[in-house]
């Protein structure tokens, strides 16, 4: 069959291979965040990867449910993957779990399908660890996740990053103040959202808004920056609505504060580009050197009552393979130990005794002659190799390689050499 | 601090990007911009200047590969890059029109079938005529637009009009303006974030001299 140009041997655009040092990496990074998350109390969640449609677009935003991946079962229903983890396990809380000892913390790790346009940082299938804290709807709720945000950061070992706090109610409130219908609320945000002072001063000459509204969501761009921001968003807030999105934050800011993490959090109230579910605290986290955010989180109190049962909920989700780009932690390549030939009887009890040594040890199933043992050990960045001779005399006597000249070892002498190689 | 990374358009806008820069303290040496070189430093060393492709100002800054960058809104419009935008940098100004032979003005396009609009804007061109009802194929071109309603390539043409001088002299003329243009300061969201003093004062100074001049206008 010729298979030259055939789709067969091609994966679609947006999706990846991982394998070797990558695969390694991804592994090492979900461990370490996992492991974060345990140390907090949250429990793992692993939700389905396709359910119906209906249920995965609950308050999804237009562009989203666009990105939807949906296919038809055979009974005729509209399926779709999932396209985050959140809504899931909004669904879980509401319709499994709405009668357990609130609140209920739990955490995922696990792929999403989103159909992206290919550009800066986008799959269209991507990995997602992540938490959601649900039955709180405190400002102690909010400064967890926003703390355990910034620890996550930390777990990454990154350095330079900060995590950008706003709250989507800051600029509804503001809006609310005027008569704008929805569309023309999505307009302002958008223009917001670009940083497009001259479209915002557009709009507010053609939609007629209030000057103070105006005021008010011209001066949204430059909300950012550490407390004094709260002080100025104060003055502008025109109603309680706004006003009460400036004293959530504050009492977020000074949790955090608290835990000594403050430094790497900056209060934004330009942060509204979001989920459409989200309804309070909105964030995004950035490293230094990656032009789009390695994670996103807010408040979502609606969401789980969509579902059939009232729960605020607040969370946030890493992505995985932006992690992988700017993190320094690298994974080890290769094993600790190859041994051969793999047909002789002392090469796999070696192979035995050394797992139990707590090597990594791979035997060599080709039955390789020594040296190209040894080729094959540096090519693959294995740290040692091991060749048990067979004859007569010292059967199973085994060679060290990678160690300049083959050298002949005694049963101790190799003992200690392996105990040595544990450290 | 590490230099700020700019994305400037190379051809007709680049002088007048540079000159904008100069006039906030970023000004190039006399010989860094001529000749082939793609990037260069200002002379105070906190700006590195990347000459693009217009069309991949917006590629370089989404990346964040530059910080910030100079590019139509035309163009990024086009381009459909999510970045930041907060000012217009009044030049380049010019306007995207419909435009195509005098005998088009009579005719209803929405009930023309088999209509073929040429443009070097393909995305914009499409969400206009699906937004305008206007059952049309789409021709992406790479230029010399206008020679494609001449030669019979396509009907209608979508493209950049600053006088007019070149459809006159090709005998089309505009059908209908479908948006207005200028120079745009566009800035990686990202870097906006991290390093949001440096970069807001750069737009706070770039907005004064862009409003004095407005005012000279």
């Amino acid at each position: 069959m010729d298979l030259s140009g055939a789709l067969v041997r091609q994966t679609p655009v947006g999706v990846a291979d991982l394998f070797y040092e990558q695969a390694a990496a991804k592994t090492m990074l979900e461990q370490r965040v996992q492991h974060l998350f345990g140390d907090w109390g949250y429990a793992r969640i692993i939700p389905p990867t396709f359910e119906y449609f209906d249920t995965l677009s609950m308050q999804a935003s237009p562009q989203l449910r666009q990105q939807l991946y949906r296919f038809v079962d055979r009974t005729g229903q509209m399926l779709a993957l999932r396209a985050d983890m959140t809504v899931p396990i909004a669904r879980i809380a509401a319709t499994k779990l709405y009668d357990q000892p609130r609140p209920l913390r739990f955490y995922y790790v696990g792929n999403v399908f989103r159909h992206e346009e290919i550009q800066a940082g986008r799959h269209r299938e991507f990995s997602q660890a992540g938490v959601e804290l649900l039955g709180a709807g405190t400002a102690a709720a909010d400064a967890e996740i926003v703390s355990l945000a910034i620890e996550t950061m930390v777990a990454l070992g990154l350095e330079e990053f900060q995590i950008n706090l706003g709250h989507v109610g800051y600029l509804q409130g503001i809006l609310s103040q005027s008569e704008l219908d929805e569309a023309a609320k999505a307009e302002v945000e958008r223009a917001v959202d670009q940083r497009s002072d001259a479209v915002i001063a557009e709009m507010a000459t053609g939609l007629g808004l209030p000057a103070e509204v105006v005021r008010a969501v011209r001066a949204i761009p430059h909300l950012c920056g550490g407390t004094e921001v709260l002080e100025r968003a104060r003055e502008l807030a025109p109603n309680a609505a706004a006003m009460a999105a400036v004293e959530r934050l504050e009492a977020v800011h000074s949790q955090v504060q608290h835990q000594g993490l403050q430094e790497h959090l900056i209060l934004d109230l330009g942060e509204i580009r979001t989920m459409g579910y989200y309804t309070g605290i909105a964030f995004h986290g950035y490293a230094a050197g990656l032009g789009f955010p390695v994670c996103s989180g807010g408040r979502y109190d609606d969401l789980v009552a969509s579902f059939g049962s009232d729960m605020p909920a607040v969370g946030f989700a890493l992505g995985i393979e932006r992690a992988m780009l700017v993190t320094k932690a690298r994974a080890r390549a290769g094993v600790d130990l190859i041994v051969g030939p793999g047909s002789s009887p002392a090469c796999v009890q070696l192979a035995r005794r050394a797992r139990q040594a707590g090597l990594d040890v791979q035997v060599d199933v080709l039955d390789r002659q020594p040296s190209e043992l040894m080729a094959h050990a540096r090519a693959t960045q294995a740290r040692h190799a091991v060749y048990c001779r067979a004859g007569s005399a010292g059967e199973g006597r085994p060679y060290l390689l990678l160690e300049g000249e083959p050298l002949s070892l005694s049963a101790d002498q190799l003992e200690r050499e392996l105990s040595s190689w544990t450290l | 601090m590490d230099p700020l990374t700019i994305a400037l358009p190379k051809g007709r806008m680049q002088d007048a990007a540079l000159d904008l820069f100069a006039s906030v303290g970023l000004g190039v040496a006399a010989d860094a911009a001529n000749g082939r070189r793609l990037v260069f430093a200002d002379r105070s060393g906190s700006a590195h200047y990347v000459l693009a492709k217009p069309a991949d100002v917006p590629t370089y800054v989404e990346y964040g590969a530059a910080d910030l960058g100079v590019v139509g809104e035309d163009v990024l419009r086009e381009s459909g890059r999510h970045v930041y935008e907060p000012l217009r940098l009044g030049f380049g100004r010019c306007r995207l029109m419909l435009a195509g032979p005098p005998e088009a003005r009579d005719r209803n396009l929405r009930l023309d079938i088999g209509l073929r609009v040429a443009s070097k804007y393909p995305h914009l061109a499409q969400t206009y005529c699906l937004e305008q009802g206007i059952p049309a194929e789409i021709i992406p071109l790479n230029g010399s637009v206008e020679l494609a309603p001449t030669v019979g390539l396509a009907d209608l043409l979508v493209d950049l009009v600053e006088t007019g001088t070149t459809l006159r002299e090709n005998g089309l003329v505009e059908l209908d303006l479908i948006m207005h243009s200028q120079a745009v300061l566009i800035v990686n969201r990202a870097s906006h974030k991290l390093r949001f003093g440096t970069i807001q004062d750069l737009i706070s100074r770039i907005a004064h001299v862009v409003a004095t001049r407005e005012e000279q206008r």
